[in-house]
């Protein structure tokens, strides 16, 4: 019950750090997934619009515009957390204090990464109103909508995961930011965030479907499209890849915190 | 003669920039080598997106596949020139106004704006210009470039990351009125995603609007349309224009900026 109110309340500062600055919450986290919806949406009306009646790989422009919608949302729930703060408190050596905490340094971690989906979770409800009094929020059912979510907060475990990988390797490394830049271009692209998967060459599909980065993004809009998707393999896979990062990270803090160093130690 | 003196001066300063950037950058070698690898994803990344695209489609607005190819090309030139001279400022330049590291800038006896904007240089992205010259001279050849616009194509990269670097140094000034300017540094990265798409995927207003109004479709579409057809001078004139405009209105931004400054230190 103690351990409970420590992270009910370590999720209500990160909540009051996420939105202490809010236009820089806003540039910062929602802003990117805008303009990249605003890009493709222009892109794509432009493709559609040099021959009537076009349909790419199964998808007409509507399909198209429907597919890029969800794809916002799943960036919004799955995809909007960053490691920043973890990389940040080894490197200036702030993991002292947790030390001695009564609270885990992952506890602290995943508690403020809660915090951030349920606002995530807010904002693309916000979102979604926006495209609905825009007339382009697509037509879904109430069970596709709590599967879809369902699915991007589980794809936001494995995500975080991810990301506290590379965070974590500021043990060893000057900067991380490079890790999870790379990271986020090779999801964006390998995911199906830019361009449908079908669109790939088959060859790439076929090596795509061994790696997690379908799952990521591909999958979860998939599914709220209500196209048929083999859940039990998509969980399934997912808690492979979760398990697999999970106990990497683990090893990684345990030789880790044998390195460290901070003033005053 | 005070002209070329002072670009002398200020070309021995730039050397020094250099050198002590390279050695930073060389202390750390597995960042340096990462940030060979992010370089090249991201070029990848952006090329084999128009190329699947064009697997499917035979045009995109009334541009073919090398012509598209060779846009993209251009504006991956002009990103690898604005990672290679300017990326890592900016990001230093919201901690110094946070943390007052300003003041150690403003105390010198150089430009403000120099410092700032060129203090850091970026070595890693060095071997990704191998890559960018290389495809952007592949696909000129694959549209046929005659000797002028062989000529006329450097001139036109570079004048296109003078234009890009304007802008960026006028949205960085926001960061004198925010207390937190890292929002702004996403903000500056927006604006780049949308000069690289050519103008005529958007539609009419937003066309218009980021052509006159903050002129980021022109940093692309403009050097590449007069390129691709010579008839499209107007393009290069609105550039040349909005080059001269964009200058007058940073030193008086960077100006007002300085004012409002209220150092962390002091």
């Amino acid at each position: 019950m103690n351990n409970l109110q420590k992270w009910v309340q370590t999720i209500k500062i990160s909540w009051k750090r996420y939105t202490a600055y809010r236009l820089n919450f806003f540039l910062q986290i929602i802003g990117p997934s805008l303009i990249f919806f605003f890009i493709k949406y222009n892109l794509w009306s432009s493709i559609y619009s040099g021959e009537e009646g076009l349909v790419i790989k199964g998808y007409d422009f509507n399909q198209m515009i429907t597919y890029h919608i969800w794809s916002f949302v799943v960036a919004q729930i799955a995809q909007g957390h960053t490691a920043l703060n973890l990389s940040i408190d080894i490197r200036m050596g702030r993991i002292s204090s947790y030390l001695i905490y009564p609270f885990n340094f992952w506890e602290f971690h995943t508690a403020s990464f809660l915090g951030f989906q349920i606002l995530q979770l807010g904002i693309t409800c916000l979102s979604m109103t926006v495209f609905s009094l825009l007339g382009i929020l697509p037509d879904f059912t109430l069970s596709g909508m709590l599967y879809g979510i369902s699915a991007c907060l589980y794809v936001s475990l494995f995500w975080y995961a991810l990301q506290y990988f590379t965070g974590m390797l500021a043990f060893w490394l000057e900067e991380t930011w490079i890790l999870r830049v790379i990271l986020q271009v090779i999801t964006v692209f390998l995911s199906g965030a830019v361009i449908p998967l079908e669109l790939f060459p088959e060859a790439v599909r076929s090596v795509l479907e061994y790696t997690p980065f379908p799952y990521l993004t591909y999958y979860p809009i998939k599914i709220f499209m209500g196209a048929p998707v083999d859940m039990l393999n998509f969980y399934g896979v997912i808690t492979i890849w979760l398990a697999i990062f999970t106990a990497i990270n683990s090893y990684l803090w345990k030789r880790g915190i044998r390195l460290y160093t901070a003033a005053g130690m | 003669m005070k002209l070329f003196s002072e670009t002398k001066h200020y070309l021995s300063v730039y050397r020094k920039f250099i050198s002590t950037s390279v050695s930073e950058a060389t202390s750390f070698r597995t960042s340096f080598i990462l940030m060979i690898f992010m370089d090249i994803f991201f070029f990848l990344s952006a090329i084999l997106t128009v190329d699947f695209i064009y697997d499917h489609v035979a045009t995109i607005g009334s541009w073919k596949r090398p012509q598209l190819m060779f846009f993209i090309s251009f504006m991956l030139t002009v990103d690898h020139l604005h990672m290679l001279l300017l990326s890592h400022n900016f990001w230093r330049f919201s901690d110094d106004l946070k943390s007052g590291n300003l003041d150690f800038t403003l105390l010198r006896p150089l430009s403000s704006i120099f410092i700032v904007f060129f203090r850091y240089f970026k070595p890693s992205s060095i071997p990704n210009s191998f890559i960018s010259t290389g495809t952007l001279i592949y696909f000129g050849m694959q549209n046929g470039f005659g000797p002028t616009q062989w000529i006329l194509l450097p001139f036109l990269v570079i004048l296109a990351f003078i234009l890009l670097a304007l802008l960026e140094f006028i949205i960085s000034c926001a960061m004198f009125w925010l207390v937190e300017g890292l929002g702004i540094n996403f903000l500056r990265m927006q604006m780049q995603q949308l000069s690289r798409w050519p103008d005529f995927i958007y539609g009419y207003f937003t066309k218009k609007l980021l052509t006159f109004g903050v002129p980021v479709l022109l940093i692309g579409s403009g050097p590449v349309h007069f390129l691709l057809d010579i008839n499209n001078w107007p393009y290069l004139l609105g550039m040349i224009v909005s080059c001269i405009g964009c200058f007058y209105f940073l030193i008086f931004l960077w100006n007002r900026g300085l004012n409002h400054y209220d150092s962390a230190s002091s």
